[in-house]
């Protein structure tokens, strides 16, 4: 009997330690992975930052689309930021009927889902050809707006639903309308969240490239560094898309160039994205530490 | 309610939520119109699914005839998606597992921030980290096993491999949180009935949290099925191999599937050969619609909450 349990729980030790080498195996091989390609993207790249020409707009330089990403950033985020608020604060505070809150989610959830290229086709279809807009950064930010609109949503009503009950019951026992407790209570304690999510949109929209093949276009036009919102243009990423793939060879650099204009444009999508990440965790501790000296 | 800015305010906000409403019912209703368009063209249900010939502006044959045989490329998301996913998922539930019930909060606290940096990552970053680095070295380890070592190392095998990096993330994230709501209470009742910590993750916490695991699954599929640049970049195929030859070859070697088409393609087609890729884009518009409503059935199905 005795030999009996020893035996079982020997095994059991056995199976446990195997189980959990195979755990630690597993995460070390993804960690590595995962910083073997970062660490791999900046060392091939990072020597380029440092080089004006590259952000210039003669020869290898990607001036042009650089400052389309940034535009694109821009008038994206403008569209989409008080919609998605706006969306968010009616579910949150005003929806008093169960079945428009679900539809409206299950609407969201759907809409997050389909895949970024089949959003391009529709922007396609309704902004470039329905409304006339024409392969343009209007019709690459409104394909974008739907895109971002979902997962903006959902993080806005995370912001807002963290906001704790008593301050708006404190607010209603003062007797304030529903409109003015959001407006001085709700929002101003929603606002570093807030912060964090528009962040975390910047990011979608920097890193975003299947939207726009066909609603912004592959090729940058002279002019590129006006204000003309009816200018197609590529950004950082279907640049760097159309340079190594169906482009290569055909965009007029030498195949050193093409290497820099890759490379270079990888290890810059990076760095942003580092950098947005820490920027955005910086504001999260932040707002941890002045609701935790509430 | 009283009071007219209150009123004014609650119209205005409410029109904002239901736009989303108004979105994705266009993308259904626009995409779907365009969808049924190539049917009345010659185009047939069987055939659009299952014959492999896909040239719907009729380049290849003289007199200009389309084919609209989508099965070549229907079949390569269907093996890039799912063999992605059945790599992924064993690697994305260990490390849930790891993150969640073994390692310290040290550990934790740098592993979220890699985790969250990498699902931010844009696709085409990985797509070119696919061409730089995955394409040669499959090309170095299978070139000479495929019969023609130029184009080796591209394919199937590539676009898997650049897939199974993307969806790593995404699936990682969500099981955590499916395991994170299982109660600490029930760990504590199988460690204090003498399992070991393995048996206890492997007998209580993943049965318990198989349905939050199963949606992690599947929302990875539907990312894997939807993505565009980085397969498309892997895949560089220009049309269907040919099946008469070893399958191990037709992995490494250049391939298509759905979104590579439609990237590369859609640009230059016109009137009903355009029509064709907006039939291929619902295709990937139901797909992705199916998975929503499974993982959807399968969130609702928690066994603790």
């Amino acid at each position: 009997m005795n030999t009996i349990r020893t035996h079982a729980r020997h095994r059991g030790h056995l199976s446990n330690a195997l189980g959990i080498g195979l755990l630690w195996t597993i995460a070390s091989i993804v960690a590595l992975l995962f910083l073997g390609i970062i660490a791999y993207i900046m060392w091939e790249g990072v020597q380029y930052l440092f080089d004006p020409v590259f952000y210039g707009t003669r020869e290898y330089g990607i001036g042009r689309e650089l400052f389309n990403t940034l535009y694109l950033l821009i008038l994206s985020q403008v569209l989409l930021l008080p919609i998605a608020l706006g969306a968010a604060i009616y579910l949150t505070e005003y929806a008093r009927t169960r079945a428009l809150v679900d539809a409206i989610h299950f609407a969201a959830e759907t809409l997050a889902s389909v895949p970024s290229l089949v959003l391009g086709l529709f922007g396609v279809l309704i902004f470039v050809s329905y409304f006339g807009l024409g392969t343009s950064r209007i019709a690459g930010a409104l394909a974008l707006v739907c895109l971002n609109l979902p997962f903006a949503l959902r993080l806005f009503e995370n912001a807002i639903t963290a906001v704790p009950h008593e301050l708006r019951e404190g607010a209603y026992a003062l007797g304030a309308t529903t409109w003015h407790t959001i407006w001085t209570i709700v929002l101003p304690s929603a606002l570093p969240d807030i912060v964090t999510t528009t962040i975390l949109t910047s990011n979608r929209v920097i890193g975003e490239s299947a939207v726009l093949l066909f609603t912004m276009g592959l090729f940058s036009p002279a002019n590129s560094l006006t204000l003309d919102w009816s200018l197609p243009g590529a950004t950082l990423t279907t640049h760097l898309y159309n340079v190594t793939g169906p482009g290569a060879g055909t965009t007029g650099l030498s195949m050193h160039q093409e290497m820099i204009v890759t490379a270079g444009s990888a290890a810059l999508l990076i760095t942003v994205i580092l950098l947005f990440n820490i920027f955005a965790r910086v504001i999260g501790h932040a707002v941890s530490k002045s609701l935790a000296a509430e | 309610m009283r009071y007219p800015v209150d009123t004014i305010a609650r119209t205005i906000l409410l029109l904002c939520a239901v736009q989303v409403v108004i979105v994705i019912l266009g993308v259904f209703l626009f995409l779907g119109l365009k969808a049924f368009n190539v049917f009345g063209q010659g185009a047939t249900i069987t055939g659009f699914l299952f014959d492999t010939h896909w040239d719907p502006m009729g380049l290849g044959s003289a007199d200009g005839i389309p084919a609209f045989g989508a099965g070549g490329l229907i079949l390569g998301s269907l093996v890039i998606t799912l063999g992605s996913v059945l790599i992924a998922t064993p690697l994305s539930i260990g490390l849930a597992l790891f993150l969640t019930d073994v390692s310290s909060p040290v550990l934790q606290k740098i592993f979220r921030p890699i985790l969250e940096v990498f699902t931010g990552v844009p696709s085409v970053v990985i797509g070119f980290y696919g061409l730089v680095v995955v394409v040669p070295l499959l090309q170095a380890l299978v070139g000479n096993l495929t019969g023609n070592h130029v184009t080796a190392g591209y394919g199937w095998g590539a676009a898997i491999i650049v897939l199974v990096i993307m969806i790593l993330p995404t699936i990682t994230s969500i099981s955590i949180d499916a395991l994170r709501a299982v109660p600490g209470s029930v760990r504590e009742a199988s460690l204090a009935l003498g399992a070991t910590r393995w048996q206890m993750m492997m007998t209580t916490v993943v049965p318990a949290a198989a349905a939050g695991l199963a949606t992690a699954v599947v929302l990875g599929m539907a990312r894997a099925i939807g993505e565009t640049l980085a397969v498309s970049l892997v895949l560089a195929g220009h049309r269907v191999p040919s099946w008469d030859q070893p399958l191990f070859n037709i992995f490494f070697q250049p391939n298509v599937n759905i979104t590579q088409y439609i990237a590369i393609d859609f640009g230059e087609s016109y009137g009903a050969g355009r029509d064709a890729y907006f039939t291929l884009a619902f295709v990937l518009l139901l797909t992705s619609f199916i998975f929503v409503v499974v993982s959807r059935r399968l969130s609702s199905k928690k066994a603790y909450l």
